[in-house]
């Protein structure tokens, strides 16, 4: 099945949007979730999902923590901040902003 | 909310910098191995192979490395890493050439040495809190410049009678405490009880019980002074300090509870301060020796201070209480001393002269008091030097410029010798902000090591000027230890420096074209961007031109100020001592026995010619300051124009001894004795002011009001005594018998009579060398009574120098910075050249193909160099003209246009200069040519 790659910009805000029921999740699971959610018509590059977490642990939008996963492996743990919580408010806003934007000159042209 | 985030992304960037690297990337790993297990194993569960599985999750990662990398790049680290490389690389590039960096670390360190010891300085004299509890809650009553009331009654009191001082005290409960201190100048003859040993002078300070208590000062050994001390018969006690009891008593325990003799009366020390403890002024030499205010009665039984309510001889300092706004208490204290004053001076005092009260009713509602911080204790030196450290940081600040311009040179000489390589590094894909961040790092690796030389200069610096500023100090309570104030300035002004001087360099080196120096372009003979170099290098030779004319009028002039045929006084041949007698061994009555025995005993020193003895030294400045009346004239208005005559009391033999001519009349001599007629000498300047177009002999004048102006008969007139500064005009004198009083209502004034019949200073008139008779005219004294301090002796010749110790700290930095410009000069000078020579090798490698020999070449490039030497002196001697204009009024004996000063300091640079330029042209010249041509 062919699947999207995910739009330049926009997996910081998905990447926040699956940690928001409060839960941790460690990569793979974050990279699953998008991928689910989107009923499989996105793919999370892991080449860039490591680098995009550790940009969120700098900017202080998640926290990190080594935890054990149900098969008893190390895995390290993300969870929102509640600054992550903002940024992903002002994000979406700003996607949603501009997706209406596009589909407007789209549905007109 | 945004700046906070921020804030804590940085602190996370700067804290992830210590987390071990290996650890994390181990994490990373980790993190990575279990995605990628996961991923195959929902592929395989997909359905496809195992093998095919896992390379595909592999696959989906791509190069971990790059990965890896770009994670450090997000949290920082790169430049970390960049700057640990980039150090390594500059330590090798300055390692292989020891010349340079020699030369840079050194200006650097010249420079930043400088600024580190004035800085030093500044923070020692105007911003170091005193060694006591709670500084900042001090305040000193009073803004210290002394003259608050001697002779009237000036608005701004900044010294108490001791009544006055327990009127402030008891009637402001703003402060917690508030205490007195003499001015803390009296030398004192102490000896240890018992002990055969001379005397050996001491500076004492009175101080009140509670002045320790108040600063909350703890004694190192026994007690520290308390309010029971201060009373009028107690015991009497005194505290050492803490360098007192360690340099001249070895820090003997058995001293705190021990007995010492103060001016002749035994006292029990019975504390040590605590060794950073320098009393409540910042000055050279502090007080030795404290004690209770009460002693002074003691030690002066006929005339007491501590009694007399207009004595004004006292300090206060004061500790407020939490919360107190000091002008608040400066409305207080202000209200409270007008009270005073008016309790005092109209209802007591000069009731009788209506015009005299008046005129003080008149002037108290203007009388107040300024209520100053005192955190850095009461201000003496700080505020005799604030003026001279400004001046001092300025030209501080200027040398550090000079140096910042000349190491710029140096590094834009190397950067452009090195551009091939840039230009390599370029082509190999550097990027500019790379070879940008490499130039400053070698910049900022140099401005460090020349911090760190600056540091250890500045210390010996910091020592040499006080040893300059205060001649005579045997102690100055300035650490010249860097403080951390001092390490951290040191270290931010190093920065400075290398950001300052490696920005032009470096960002020549970024813009290095990659192909244009490996084309062998850009090496033309004549290069605009060296004007800027050429200008810098006119700039310091003018600089030090002035610095050097400047230095060479004022070590000129200073010269013949010390070597003078002063006016009114002979310098050769001649001895004088300061003595002191306490008073409570030599009661008023004994004083003619006293002096009869001491003439005699003077006369009797071999190879003495003639001696006499004053109330105050000559030479010395401090004469009397006296109210006159003159008897048929009207009142002098003696206050408001300052007018004041000096006044000293003088044995027989004074004026032939000093070597002052009598002109008319006669001099005092042995008739003038205390139950004779009352008579005076009068100089020129006193004749001239007083009696313009008169002849004053005859005339009869007395020291206050009218009452008393039939005191004197003026019998003689001398010359001008001016010997302290030929420079100034002189001032007008009038000389008494030692002996001879009258009576005066004023209190004070009898007490200052009192005073000046006892003498501070003898003068011996000597065949042979003067310093050869201290130790006779010790002897000499101490066959009268062991009792006379025996403070010290001076050469005539050796005090007029002294009175120029201020000139001569100015000729030191003057001649300092000059040679530290000219040195700059210099340095500068051997950058452009060595920059011109490394620019132009081709161009010599063809000069000399084509037939030019070495001497040539030399020429060709000492040449270049001279350049703006010649237009430095062009601009630099008018200049120095004009500067020597401006000082002249401080020249003595010499013209501000001297052409042998003005020739000498023009020699020495154009010397310096040729030596400067003559290493890269000798080095210019031994280039082989084919070398030269086929280098590049």
């Amino acid at each position: 099945m062919p699947r999207d790659e995910i739009p330049p910009g926009t997996l910081t805000m998905l990447i926040l949007r699956v940690l928001v029921p409060e839960r941790q999740l460690h990569g793979y699971e974050i990279a699953k979730s998008i991928e689910q959610l989107s009923e499989d018509v996105l793919r999370v590059e892991e080449g860039s999902l490591y680098p995009a977490l550790q940009r969120l642990l700098i900017k202080g939008w998640v926290t990190a923590e080594w935890g054990v996963t149900r098969e008893n492996r190390r895995a390290r743990y993300y969870r929102l901040t509640s600054a992550g919580r903002r940024q992903l408010r002002e994000e979406i806003s700003q996607f949603e902003r501009v997706m209406g934007a596009i589909t407007r000159v789209i549905q007109t042209a | 909310m945004r700046i906070l985030e921020r804030c804590g992304e940085w602190s996370r960037r700067l804290w992830s910098l210590f987390t071990p690297r290996a650890q994390f990337d181990l994490d990373l790993q980790e993190e990575m191995r279990l995605h990628r297990e996961l991923r195959a194993r929902s592929l395989e569960e997909a359905g496809a192979g195992p093998e095919e599985s896992r390379s595909a999750a592999q696959r989906k990662f791509g190069n971990l490395l790059r990965l890896q990398e770009e994670i450090h790049q997000a949290w920082g680290w790169n430049w970390i890493d960049n700057l640990g490389r980039d150090l390594k690389y500059a330590w090798r590039r300055l390692r292989n050439s020891p010349g340079f960096t020699t030369v840079a670390v050194l200006t650097l360190a010249l420079g930043i040495g400088a600024n580190t010891a004035i800085f030093t300085l500044i923070e020692q004299v105007m911003f170091n809190p005193l060694p006591v509890e709670r500084p900042e809650e001090l305040y000193s009553l009073g803004d210290d410049k002394i003259g608050c009331c001697w002779g009237g009654l000036v608005g701004d009191f900044s010294v108490y009678s001791y009544p006055l001082y327990l009127y402030l005290r008891d009637h402001t409960p703003e402060f917690s405490e508030v205490a007195a201190f003499s001015s803390g100048d009296e030398v004192l003859g102490v000896r240890p009880n018992g002990a055969q040993n001379a005397i050996e002078p001491f500076r004492g300070e009175s101080v009140s019980g509670n002045y320790f208590h108040m600063l909350g000062v703890r004694a190192s050994a026994g007690r520290l002074l308390e309010p029971e001390d201060d009373q009028p018969n107690a015991p009497p006690v005194v505290v050492m300090s803490y360098r007192a009891w360690r340099d001249k008593f070895a820090a003997d325990r058995a001293l705190v509870g021990g007995t010492l003799v103060i001016k002749g009366l035994p006292v029990t020390v019975v504390g040590i301060t605590p060794p950073e403890f320098f009393g409540e002024t910042l000055r050279s030499d502090p007080p030795a020796i404290f004690m209770p205010l009460s002693m002074e009665a003691t030690l002066h039984p006929e005339a007491s201070l501590v009694k007399h309510w207009n004595e004004y001889w006292l300090f206060a300092i004061g500790r407020l209480r939490p919360g107190i706004q000091p002008a608040q208490v400066q409305v207080r204290v202000s209200a409270e001393l007008r009270q005073w004053l008016s309790d005092n001076y109209v209802a007591d005092r000069y009731s009788s002269d209506p015009y005299i009260a008046g005129r003080y009713i008149k002037e108290i509602p203007k009388q107040h008091i300024v209520v100053m911080p005192a955190a850095g204790g009461v201000a003496t030196l700080r505020d005799e030097n604030k003026g001279a450290l400004a001046l001092l940081m300025a030209l501080s600040s200027l040398v550090l410029l000079l140096a910042c311009s000349n190491i710029a040179n140096l590094l834009l000489a190397r950067t452009t010798s090195s551009r091939r390589q840039t230009a390599v590094r370029l082509a190999l894909g550097a990027s500019r902000a790379r070879i940008l961040l490499a130039t400053m790092t070698e910049g900022l690796l140099l401005a460090l090591l020349g911090g760190a030389a600056g540091l250890w200069m500045s210390v010996a610096t910091t020592r040499g000027i006080l040893l300059l500023a205060f001649p005579d100090a045997q102690y100055v309570p300035i650490y010249t230890a860097p403080s951390p104030a001092v390490l951290g300035f040191a270290f931010a002004i190093s920065l400075l420096t290398g950001l300052i001087f490696s920005a032009g360099p470096a960002w020549m080196s970024a813009r290095t074209e990659a192909a244009n120096p490996m084309r062998g372009a850009g090496r033309s003979a004549s290069d605009p961007s060296l004007l800027p170099h050429k200008s810098l290098v006119v700039l310091q030779t003018v600089v030090s031109l002035v610095l050097l004319v400047g230095a060479g009028l004022l070590a000129v002039s200073l010269r013949q100020l010390k070597t003078q045929k002063a006016s009114g006084v002979e310098t050769e041949g001649r001895l004088m001592a300061w003595v002191s007698l306490p008073r409570n061994q030599f009661p008023s009555q004994r004083l003619a026995s006293f002096y009869q025995q001491l003439a005699q005993q003077l006369a009797e020193i071999p190879g003495v010619l003639s001696s006499s003895f004053s109330n105050s030294a000559p030479i010395s400045g401090g004469t009397m300051l006296e109210p006159i009346s003159i008897q048929g004239k009207p009142p002098v208005p003696s206050i408001a124009n300052g007018k004041w005559p000096g006044e000293n009391r003088v044995s027989a033999h004074y004026f032939e001894t000093i070597g002052t001519r009598l002109l008319h009349g006669r001099v005092i001599d042995e008739r003038d004795t205390a139950t004779s007629r009352h008579v005076a000498v009068i100089d020129q300047a006193f004749a001239r002011f007083f009696f313009p177009g008169e002849d004053p002999l005859g005339k009869h004048f007395g020291v206050q009001t009218v009452q008393h102006a039939r005191d004197y008969e003026i019998v003689g007139i001398v010359q001008d005594a001016q010997y302290r500064d030929p420079r100034m005009a002189s001032y007008p004198t009038f000389f008494l018998p030692l002996l001879q009083e009258e009576k005066y209502v004023d209190t004070a004034e009898d007490l200052e009579q009192f005073d000046s019949r006892y003498i501070t200073s003898i003068q011996l008139r000597v065949a042979g060398r003067p310093e050869a008779f201290a130790r006779p005219l010790g002897q000499a004294l101490a066959a009268i009574d062991r009792n006379v301090s025996f403070v010290r002796t001076r050469t005539f010749r050796e005090q007029i120098g002294r009175n120029f110790d201020q000139e001569h700290l100015v000729v030191w930095l003057t001649a300092v910075y000059g040679l530290l410009a000219l040195l700059l000069a210099s340095i500068g000078l051997y950058g452009v050249a060595s920059y011109l020579a490394a620019r132009r090798t081709k161009e010599i490698g063809i000069r000399m193909a084509l037939g030019a020999d070495r001497p040539n070449v030399l020429a060709l490039i000492m040449r270049g160099g001279m350049r703006p030497i010649a237009l430095g002196l062009a601009i630099g001697i008018p200049a120095a003209l004009a500067v020597g204009r401006l000082i002249a009024g401080r020249l003595y004996g010499v013209k501000s246009y001297d052409p042998l000063i003005f020739a000498s300091a023009s020699l020495a640079l154009v010397m310096s200069a040729m030596i400067a330029a003559y290493f890269p042209a000798r080095r210019a010249a031994s280039i082989e040519p084919m070398r030269a041509l086929r280098s590049e």
